[in-house]
């Protein structure tokens, strides 16, 4: 058995946000909640794998921390194809920064039954943006890890033994890199295919024979001071929208001889030329 | 006798009313408001009137009266019958009547309902009933937007006929049905009250269930100088499928009803009243077949099923099928869904009611059903969270706008050519036959044909893609013949896109002489110099 652990987190349908500009806080009202993209793009990776090498039994289990409704999440996960998931959800939870959320997942990967092999991770969520807790996760671990993976691929192995390692290519500001990570390992993954996937009506209807185990504070195990607020190492002091950009200059193409020399003009004046 | 009283309307000063005289002006910077959605070439019209009430409007009725100058009526324009193409004279638009009026919740039936000018759209109507919020009456109707929000229960308004830009006051002027009919019925179902105003400049206020036809057939309508007209109902029979061709009629029926669906005929809407229905959460579902007849035959199981009661059931047949896989390969992101699976010969779309938490066992009853008719659940696309609610919408118009692109491409070698699109409905009995019927005959013609649309309502849209001008008159030949055999089938010419001035001819096929001479005689009694909306349904 293979066991992938794909942590995932529900996020507003971020279309629909807006800020309030007197208290800073985001108008949840009305608003979707959705798998982060990313998270879903993790979850596709690992679909992949499955489908690539059938000769593997390959089990993918998804969790995710957050209030009872984030089940929802779980369940587009075991709509996809998931095996099972698992909800951590605690009133002790509540406030939790990236590190305790992390240490908190850390907590309870010995607790999945056999080992994990692989963790695969969005590479953020878009509602926080911060990118931080599937390193952190990790770092907690022990566990190496490669992050902004657009693909992967188990290796081979001999007839007799399976190979522990997995190549993963990663993008970067300038192309690509294929990596070796010798498993176990994390994996965070940051762009999947154009099209997201679409269930069938049988997926979906199967996904509710599926289990969602949940867990709490006390079946993670660890010190109530290292959970949720309490544990978190940061705090948010404010949330307020990015100043908007202002309009660029555009330049009329009718006339392309003057067009070239604005162009010029507006480079040499910042001297970017 | 069932009598009603006009109401004199306080005539405002003409020179107050905005206007735009002059071909020229109206052409140079208004012209969209010569033409509509059907793209029907219109006349030169010399005014362009904006009334902001019904005090104004009633004042350019009396102005044109006067001058002898015919009015078209002019909404959100999105009409495919060309009903709001005006044919010369005036153009009234109604863009200045566009606000909510009220909300209230009726303690007789137990209904919300929302008052409403005629152009605002169905859009703003339904972001509103959403959000539980109205410009402009937080402060008219504090109390009962209050108990509104209140209540717990979300609501919808049914009616929805794709084009979420319409006007309320033109989808309830034709009747606008669309997918959701299937399971809501057509606008008729929702609206509770009207005012009208007649060419007199007066107006009738009407709300459903106060004012029935006599046992004559008739409704008497007094004038505010106290001058009787009398409405003579017609005598067809109509029928018995979604149906927007020609004047409503039926034994004892309501006056309100006369003014639903006549396209504009009788006078222009200045308030309507709607009722709202409760919303709850659905599940859209594509489910693939291997053909055409496996699907009709899924349909007819899925009507028959007293468990499974679907929002609405849209067909796609082996041609649409085949023209979404092209144009996927041309661009996926322009279909936005997965590959359609090469094994599928036909698609069936429709929503069904969904508690993610517990579907229930409508669902399992599906599968049975899909299981007779030799499809697996399996086989389906399905989702549920409002962004794939979305993209299942931008799939059901992904059709339509790919046969239109074609048709604008080929219009460019030759002009003339145009899209022959179908809007006929048969009764539930007649669906396997017209089908059939229809199939064989596109198909020995050698044009090239999609079919897809409301099959629920037996009502699927034919849309034949003519190749070159000598297409276009064998596909014109099947258009007459096709609507002959829905007429021959109890069905009608129009479902849904109405008759306005395009469709006029195919009413002859529907009704005798004297059938239209009724519709003729009703129209004469409240517009007697048949100043509105001249050559819409009627040659008056």
């Amino acid at each position: 058995m293979f066991r992938i652990l794909v942590c995932v987190k529900q996020v507003p349908e971020v279309t629909d946000v807006t800020v309030d500009t007197e208290t800073g806080t985001l108008n949840r009202e009305g608003v979707a909640s959705i798998l982060n993209p990313f998270c879903e793009y993790a979850l596709d990776l690992a679909l992949e794998l499955r489908h690539a090498n059938p000769q593997r039994e390959i089990e993918i289990v998804a969790v995710t921390m957050g209030p009872p409704q984030a089940r929802a999440a779980l369940m587009r996960c075991l709509e996809m194809g998931a095996e099972r998931a698992v909800l951590l959800t605690d009133r002790r939870f509540a406030g939790a920064d990236t590190w305790a959320t992390a240490l908190t997942i850390a907590g309870i990967v010995g607790k999945l039954g056999d080992d994990i092999d692989l963790i695969l991770v969005g590479k953020h969520a878009i509602d926080g943006d911060t990118a931080q807790t599937g390193p952190e996760l990790a770092e907690c671990l022990g566990l190496p890890q490669v992050t902004y993976a657009v693909d992967l691929e188990l290796e081979g192995g001999t007839k007799k033994k399976a190979s522990r390692w997995i190549r993963v290519r990663r993008e970067t500001e300038r192309g690509y890199e294929v990596l070796r990570m010798k498993l176990p390992g994390l994996v965070s993954v940051s762009r999947g295919a154009p099209l997201r996937q679409v269930c069938s009506l049988d997926d979906i209807l199967g996904a509710r024979n599926k289990e969602i185990a949940t867990m709490t504070a006390d079946d993670v195990g660890i010190a109530e001071a290292e959970l949720g607020l309490a544990g978190s190492l940061t705090q948010v002091v404010r949330i307020f929208p990015p100043p908007a950009r202002a309009g660029g200059e555009v330049i009329d193409g009718s006339d392309p001889g003057e067009a070239a020399r604005r162009l010029v003009g507006f480079l040499r004046e910042r001297e970017l030329v | 006798m069932t009598e009603i009283r006009a109401e004199a309307v306080p005539r405002a000063a003409f020179a107050a009313v905005r206007c735009i005289r002059g071909f020229a002006a109206i052409a140079d910077g208004h012209a969209p408001y010569l033409g509509d959605e059907s793209k029907m070439p219109g006349a030169a019209a010399e005014y362009l009137f904006f009334p902001d009430n019904e005090s104004e409007l009633a004042a350019v009725f009396s102005e044109m009266g006067r001058l002898g100058v015919k009015v078209t009526v002019s909404g959100a324009r999105t009409g495919l019958a060309g009903g709001a193409v005006p044919l010369g004279g005036a153009v009234v638009s109604l863009d200045r009547f566009d606000r909510p009026l009220g909300v209230r919740h009726d303690e007789a039936s137990g209904e919300w309902r929302v008052t409403a000018e005629p152009r605002v759209t169905l859009g703003d109507l339904g972001e509103w009933i959403k959000k539980k919020k109205f410009p402009g009456l937080e402060e008219t109707c504090a109390e009962s937007l209050e108990r509104f929000r209140q209540d717990q229960q979300a609501y919808l308004y049914p009616p929805d006929p794709t084009e979420m830009s319409a006007s309320l006051g033109g989808t309830v002027a034709t009747n606008a049905s669309g997918a959701a009919s299937y399971k809501y019925g057509p606008t008729r179902d929702w609206v509770r009250r009207l005012r009208v105003m007649t060419a007199r400049g007066e107006v009738l206020d009407i709300r459903r269930g106060e004012y029935l036809a006599d046992d004559r057939g008739e409704f008497t309508v007094i004038a505010a100088d106290g001058a009787p007209t009398v409405l003579k109902v017609p005598t067809y029979t109509w029928a018995a499928t979604k149906n927007t061709a020609g004047v409503y009629a039926a034994p004892g029926m309501d006056l309100i009803d006369l003014f639903i669906g006549s396209e504009g005929l009788f006078g222009v809407l200045t308030l309507i009243e709607v009722a709202l229905s409760p919303r709850h959460d659905t599940i859209s579902v594509v489910q693939f077949l291997t053909s055409d007849t496996a699907a009709i035959d899924f349909v007819i199981a899925l009507r028959g099923d007293g468990e499974v009661d679907p929002e609405f059931i849209e067909f796609y047949d082996a041609n649409a099928l085949a023209l979404l896989r092209h144009r996927q390969r041309e661009n996926p992101k322009a279909i936005d869904m997965p590959p359609i699976p090469e094994t599928a010969g036909a698609a069936i779309f429709f929503d069904l009611a969904f508690d993610a938490e517990a579907p229930g066992g409508a669902f399992d009853r599906l599968r049975q059903i899909a299981g007779a008719c030799g499809a697996s659940l399996a086989d389906s696309w399905a989702g549920y969270e409002s962004r794939d609610l979305a993209r299942f919408r931008h799939f059901r118009h992904a059709l339509p706008e790919t046969v239109n692109a074609i048709i604008a491409r080929r219009k460019k070698d030759h002009p003339a050519l145009h899209k022959l699109g179908t809007d006929f409905a048969v009764p539930d009995a007649a669906l396997s036959e017209i089908w059939e019927y229809k199939k064989s005959r596109l198909d020995e013609s050698g044009l090239e044909w999609v079919a897809f649309g409301h099959i629920g309502d037996n009502h699927f849209h034919v849309n034949i893609l003519p190749r070159d001008p000598g297409e276009l008159e064998t596909g014109l030949a099947l258009y007459q013949e096709f609507a002959a055999k829905a007429v021959e089938l109890g069905g009608t010419v129009s479902a849904e896109h109405g008759i306005g001035k395009i469709k006029r001819k195919f009413l002859g096929i529907m009704y005798t002489p004297a059938h239209l001479a009724e519709m003729k005689a009703l129209k004469l009694a409240l517009d007697p110099r048949a100043t509105i909306n001249p050559g819409d349904i009627l040659d008056v």
